[in-house]
């Protein structure tokens, strides 16, 4: 080829329009991104699918009812990386867990203990956060809305057959031994989805049995030791609840392994079983297909003394600003606009859940109501299975001990991961 | 993550660029026109920031115990010494090694044996071509999902209907089986892009060799095994080097069917590696993909080596 200086002449011009091009865009850009009219815009992180709309309502009401902080709904961010690129949203509502608590835990959450609604948690529900981690001197977590998962019995189903709602494991087996003799499937598994196991099956028996939050402090304490001969270990701790929930299989229906969460719902809505192991989130979705469904709630009972009676809860959404929010002040406001009890309790009426002030109004919704008692007496823990870091694949290992894989060598696995981690971290 | 894809594809186009060569490579210094590396310079460009450097990012962080963000320290090999001992690590490598040589092996001869009937004097020939190469526009997670369906509740009803307990139960959900239904979808996929290639493999060798046999008395079976198999070689090699890159990084496919599951039994390196995004586990995962990107690049050497033999053959 013969590129003369004819030939790259052409390109120069051609580039430099395109250039001009590129400048005009970019100041077209840059317009468009201004604060409008001297308000300050935040970004709020909320991602929880089914409450979107109600989200995007209350933005627009309080967008609409002050003119200094304009609310920007940001619902797709992966917030671990908005972390990550230093570039977290102003304010997020956001489902509190241990991979959350990795951030609170280095500092990456400012302080909101003189917010007004601060001092009106419940301790409870705030001691809750402290439960993963801790930032020395700050209150870094708003908890806002507390779900409480516990089973889900069809009422109709349970009165058919003249049975109490049980309170102790013999009951609940004798309840179980009841319904097969009835020709009831007692509870429906959807296996294939793990999650469902483990914040179930997995989560309900072991947090019924003993004090999970102690135990997985001691895990921590122990860190590179955990083992056959450590004070606390899943091997040893674990077992006797792990027995009771692959014994809970015998009840469950034949297909449960390849059934998944949405037929799940459907099959509850249809009455094709008595009791289902999911939160107060499955009722809303059960209520699309059988909007008239009875159904109530029982805490699963692991020992023979109603006194032990838990309910597993989550914060299912709490509030936080990040440390490297350039717009502390508008995001405050906006928090402020959202603990305002009307807002708060609303929100929490609406979806099943429970209030995080000590005068939060009590669930009135049926389905869940007979979850109170428990919640105000703080008779709840928070799922062991979330307790567990992301990188112990422990939905994998319920799922594979639910579906006949040995408990002993399954909780050996568990422990020598959890050990494996705490030597490099 | 994303620095092990592209070692072996941007390794791939060389040996075609030296076998036919710019003329005159042999001599001493040819004057090459500059605007060759103008040519270059975008494509260098983007390489350096999207791969280059993010590769080298990911490599310094496996040395140390971040989170992908805050403050970290150095703590040397420790994440390297840990992953070795790793059972969840070593059976996702043992998983995707597996489950890569089953799949190459089952796409290459399907497509290998589709591509001889479908160039053969069939009738519909060109309307069977389109059909089969359909699987190849849908969407990996698409099918997954939709094969997810079939898996846990069609085939199900078939076992019941026959009373065979083994497939009465979905196959995805028992721990010895679920491989199968990875490869059997993945395969599925996969086939009809090796079934074009191999299409224009058969399609270039010219008729008057197959005449010349049969003048010889050379029996269909003489002629696939003397004449075919070796003039389609090359694409033999192309197919399983590309399907073997392809299906080491299976991802959407996996998530769709199985996440992984049951247990950890069908849990790719390319989804391990993932868990350190999520899981908080950065670094370390890191380190599981550096491992990871080294074992791709011997591959991609590897199969270098033997293309560049095969077109010296050729």
């Amino acid at each position: 080829m013969t590129a003369s200086p004819h030939f790259l002449n052409r390109p120069v011009s051609r580039r430099a329009v395109l250039g001009g091009l590129g400048a005009l865009g970019v100041t077209g850009l840059l317009a468009g991104c201004a604060p409008s009219g001297g308000r300050t815009d935040i970004t709020f992180f909320m991602s929880k699918t089914e409450v979107l709309e109600h989200f995007t309502e209350l933005i627009s009401e309080f967008n609409s009812s002050q003119s200094n902080v304009r609310v920007i709904l940001d619902s797709s961010s992966n917030i671990a990386a908005t972390f990550v690129r230093g570039n977290p949203p102003d304010i997020a509502c956001f489902t509190y867990n241990l991979e959350m608590a990795r951030f609170m835990e280095r500092g990456a959450l400012s302080d909101l203990s003189d917010v007004s609604i601060a001092s009106q948690i419940r301790p409870e529900v705030q001691e809750l956060v402290d439960q993963y981690a801790t930032y020395p001197g700050r209150t870094s977590v708003i908890p806002w809305s507390v779900t409480a998962a516990a089973v889900i019995y069809n009422q109709d189903i349970f009165e058919e057959q003249g049975l109490e709602v049980p309170r102790t494991w013999t009951e609940f087996t004798e309840v179980c031994e009841a319904l097969v003799a009835a020709g009831i499937t007692p509870i429906y598994g959807t296996y294939r989805d793990p999650w469902t196991i483990a914040q179930g099956h997995f989560d309900y028996t072991v947090g019924g049995s003993f004090d999970t939050a102690e135990f997985f402090e001691k895990m921590k304490e122990q860190g590179p030791q955990v083992g056959i001969d450590s004070s606390v270990s899943f091997q040893k701790d674990f077992f006797e609840p792990m027995e009771r929930m692959v014994q809970l299989n015998e009840w469950s229906n034949q297909n449960a392994a390849s059934r998944g969460y949405g037929e799940g719902n459907f099959a509850m809505g249809a009455g094709e079983a008595a009791m289902y192991m999911q939160g107060p989130w499955a009722l809303t979705e059960i209520e699309k297909t059988a909007p008239d469904a009875r159904l109530g709630n029982f805490p699963l009972p692991m020992t023979d003394d109603p006194d032990d009676l838990r309910v597993r809860v989550n914060l299912d959404l709490a509030l936080w600003i990040p440390e490297e929010s350039q717009k502390k002040d508008a995001a405050r406001e906006f928090l402020e606009f959202l603990t305002k009890p009307e807002v708060q309790d609303t929100y929490n009426q609406q979806f099943l859940a429970f209030g995080t002030r000590q005068d939060a109004p009590p669930q009135e919704d049926p389905r869940v109501a007979e979850l109170q008692s428990f919640y105000d007496e703080g008779r709840f823990y928070q799922g062991p299975s979330k307790a567990i870091p992301l990188t112990i694949p422990a939905e994998g290992y319920i799922q594979a001990m639910m579906t006949g894989s040995s408990i002993e060598g399954t909780l050996r696995t568990m422990d020598n991961d959890w050990r494996r981690l705490a030597v490099r971290s | 993550m994303a620095s092990v894809a592209p070692a072996p594809s941007t390794a791939r186009p060389a040996p075609a660029g030296e076998r036919k060569g710019i003329p005159g490579r042999s001599g001493k210094f040819n004057r090459v026109d500059p605007v060759f590396y103008a040519f270059l310079l975008p494509a260098l460009v983007l390489f350096t920031i999207a791969i280059t450097v993010p590769a080298i990012t990911g490599i310094v962080y496996s040395f140390t115990n971040s989170i992908g963000f805050g403050e970290s320290e150095f703590i040397g090999f420790l994440n390297y010494a840990v992953l070795f001992s790793d059972p969840a690590v070593l059976s996702s490598y043992g998983f995707t090694l597996g489950f890569s040589v089953v799949t190459v092996v089952l796409v290459n001869l399907i497509a290998f044996f589709l591509a001889l009937g479908l160039t053969s004097r069939i009738r519909f020939r060109n309307a069977l071509r389109s059909t089969f190469v359909i699987p190849m526009v849908v969407s990996g997670i698409i099918i997954a999902y939709v094969f997810q369906y079939l898996f846990s509740n069609s085939l199900p009803q078939l076992g019941q209907a026959i009373s065979n307990p083994v497939l009465s139960q979905s196959i995805l959900a028992n721990a010895d089986l679920a491989w199968i239904g990875v490869v059997l979808v993945t395969a599925w996929q996969a086939v009809p892009s090796a079934l074009l290639i191999y299409i224009a493999g058969l399609l270039s060798i010219p008729g008057d060799v197959y005449e010349a046999a049969q003048i010889d008395g050379a029996s269909g079976r003489q002629r696939l095994w003397s004449i075919t198999l070796p003039l389609v070689a090359g694409y033999i090699v192309i197919n399983v080097i590309v399907g073997f890159k392809n299906f080491i990084n299976s991802y959407d496919i996996i998530v769709g069917l199985t996440n992984g599951g049951p247990g950890t039994a069908t849990r790719s390196v390319a989804m391990t590696i993932f868990t350190g995004f999520t899981g908080g586990d950065y670094a370390y995962q890191m380190a599981n993909a550096a491992i990871f990107f080294l074992i791709a690049i011997a591959i991609a050497v590897l199969q270098l080596r033997v293309t560049r033999g095969r077109a010296a053959i050729r």
